[in-house]
């Protein structure tokens, strides 16, 4: 069932973005036409030019603006306004519905990262800056070869790190979005003033931590020899495991603060 | 088993309000029932603690035997008060959305509906009129061949003939292995289609009875009744 | 055909008469075939349980009667269409006595008045 959630979530956000991307794209094309051509000694340009550059950047920002907004729109009308009434009448599990769009919004933001570096390689790409783009390649390969293994795994637990940070993130929204629900009147107040709360006991739990612990860890840490022809791993390793362990924690809470409300506490009007 | 909806000293209650209190009711298979009250009787949360849109205090829903979940939610076909539809879907989208999602979504008997009340499949829903989504909701709901239809007023924004109309589908449906439960104020439009009617005032179920039942013993329609029970 | 229903009697006792008159009038023909429970129920715009109630009262009655595998027929028996006739017209009279009675006229009156009219009737043709 989750599949077709995911079907149905994707048509009803692709509206808003493909089209925003292809503008962008466009944008881009008609950019780099502008700057890099022997029109950019035509001072004919100049004008037209600084309208597309700054209808180009306001689209980008538009574009990572959209994501969020997207974000706390899709869950807001589809579960907890009149749609609510199919949505939580479907025969799917109600993590289903938490999955389905916290994977969509995963998407869009990654494709939204995509699109902007795709326009920007379009726009300024040139011979230098494509051979320091190699050089930066070759750098990262270099070092891949020196650690091996170990670089591998960082790679991954960076990817790691960015999924499950991301997602946690969503959830807090999602998590404050269902607490406000749960208030009377002034609902979107609420739901404001728990994620405002939610952040709060995040920080909190964070300072406990390091009273309770940031001595052990950096004693931890300092054990270590560093150089410059060798870097230990180990450390990098755990240090980015204990980050992914932190986002996860808050993300399996958001979670399931969500599921448990819109579960057990939902009221539709 | 022959009850399709079961409440067993249901209780529900909201901050202020006692909204179901210790509420019995056995609807049986193969009937139209019509359930109904005043506003703030409790009807609709029976209705959405059937649908698990709520989750009893105390006491227990069962809906063929089991507690409201997604087994229940396959075989019970809901049209809510309100308009569901979710706008951006063309007419087409949300009949996939329901073959999709229903395993007893006929399509074909679908179609034949929207043929009838002229409704174009390829028609955007944001821009169809009020009434028209009325309409389509219902042909959704009543071209799933569930096992309990709940029906949270069906005619009411609806023109005379539409009301025919849809009084008609229901009555065409009727199978010996469904339950249709409408909740209603429209009692006279609905009255001779019911088989029993239930009405339930305060949180608590007042009186159930056959439709011919009440027009014998008290020789007045259903309607008149439900002025006297319920005077203001 | 539309089936005139009244609010404040049990349906299916009016759907019980309604058909008998249907029957009497030749709109449902002896030996013809009846509409299934369904279709007449949706004609009627009723319930289709309280239809059946109706149809399986008027088989206990001996004016339809049902073949298991080809459906529900009008009985052939002439004789027994004529006693439901004159059972309906017997009953529109007592009630039409009835009424006669609270204008204020006795047995003899009414049937004077009556018979008048019905030459006057027959006079304009």
């Amino acid at each position: 069932m989750l599949e077709k959630l995911l079907k149905y979530e994707i048509r009803a956000t692709a509206r808003t973005f493909l089209p925003l991307y292809g503008l962008i794209l466009l944008l881009a094309v008609v950019n780099r036409a502008l700057f890099q051509s022997a029109a950019n000694q035509m001072n004919l340009f100049n004008i037209p030019r600084a309208i597309t550059m700054t209808v180009y950047v306001v689209l980008i920002v538009a574009m990572f603006v959209m994501t969020l907004v997207v974000t706390i729109q899709r869950f807001y009308k589809n579960l907890l306004g009149d749609e609510g009434y199919l949505s939580f009448t479907l025969p799917v599990k109600t993590h289903s519905q938490i999955d389905a769009k916290m994977i969509v919004t995963l998407l869009w933001s990654v494709l939204s990262i995509l699109v902007a570096a795709a326009s920007i390689f379009i726009i300024a790409s040139d011979a230098d800056t494509l051979a320091s783009f190699s050089r930066f390649c070759a750098g990262v390969a270099e070092l891949y070869s020196r650690y091996g293994l170990h670089a591998h795994l960082i790679a991954f637990e960076v990817v790691a790190l960015c999924v499950v940070d991301f997602a946690s993130g969503v959830l807090h929204i999602y998590a404050s979005i269902a607490v406000g629900n749960l208030a009377g009147r002034h609902k979107q107040l609420a739901a404001f003033g728990a994620f405002i709360g939610f952040s709060v006991v995040e920080q909190i739990f964070v300072l406990i931590f390091v009273e309770a612990f940031g001595g052990s860890i950096s004693g931890y840490f300092r054990a270590f020899h560093y150089s410059s022809e060798y870097f230990p791993t180990a450390p990098v390793e755990i240090a980015l495991l204990g980050m992914i362990a932190y986002s996860a924690v808050f993300f399996a809470a958001f979670y399931f603060i969500t599921d448990w409300i819109l579960s057990r506490k939902l009221n539709l009007e | 088993m022959d009850s399709i909806l079961e409440c067993r000293n249901l209780v529900k209650y909201f901050p202020g309000c006692l909204a179901l209190n210790s509420v019995n009711l056995s609807i049986p298979k193969g009937r139209i029932v019509g359930l109904l009250g005043p506003n703030g009787s409790g009807k609709s949360t029976l209705i959405k603690l059937a649908n698990g849109l709520l989750t009893p205090n105390a006491g227990q829903i069962l809906v063929g035997g089991a507690a409201p979940g997604i087994e229940t939610k396959k075989i019970i076909s809901y049209l809510p008060e309100r308009t569901y539809l979710n706008d951006w879907m063309t007419v087409q989208t949300m009949l996939d959305f329901f073959s999709d999602f229903y395993e007893n979504f006929n399509r074909a008997k679908a179609y034949d509906m929207l043929q009838r009340l002229h409704i174009n499949p390829g028609d955007r829903l944001k821009t169809m009129s009020k009434g028209t989504k009325e309409k389509v909701q219902l042909i959704l709901v009543m071209s799933r061949e569930a096992e309990l239809y709940i029906l949270d007023e069906p005619i009411g924004g609806v023109d005379p003939a539409a009301r025919d109309y849809i009084l008609d589908t229901i009555i065409s449906n009727y199978s010996e292995n469904a339950t249709v439960l409408i909740s209603t104020h429209l009692i006279t439009d609905v009255e001779k289609v019911l088989d029993e009617v239930v009405f339930i005032n305060m949180g608590s179920i007042v009186l159930t009875s056959t439709v011919d039942d009440i027009r014998e013993k008290e020789g007045k329609s259903v309607d008149s009744l439900f002025r006297e029970v319920f005077k203001c | 055909m539309a089936w005139d229903l009244k609010s404040d009697r049990p349906i299916y006792t009016q759907l019980v008469e309604q058909i008998q008159l249907m029957v009497v009038s030749g709109v449902f023909p002896a030996g013809g075939k009846l509409p299934s429970v369904r279709d007449l129920a949706a004609q009627a715009s009723v319930n289709p349980n309280t239809m059946q109630r109706a149809l399986s009262q008027l088989e206990r009655d001996g004016l339809l009667f049902s073949q298991r595998t080809s459906g529900r027929f009008v009985t052939e028996d002439v004789r027994k269409i004529m006693k439901t006739k004159n059972s309906l017209a017997e009953g529109l009279i007592r009630d039409f006595m009835r009424q006669m009675t609270r204008l204020g006229f006795d047995g003899d009156q009414t049937v004077e008045l009556l018979s008048r009219m019905t030459k006057e009737e027959g006079q304009n043709g």
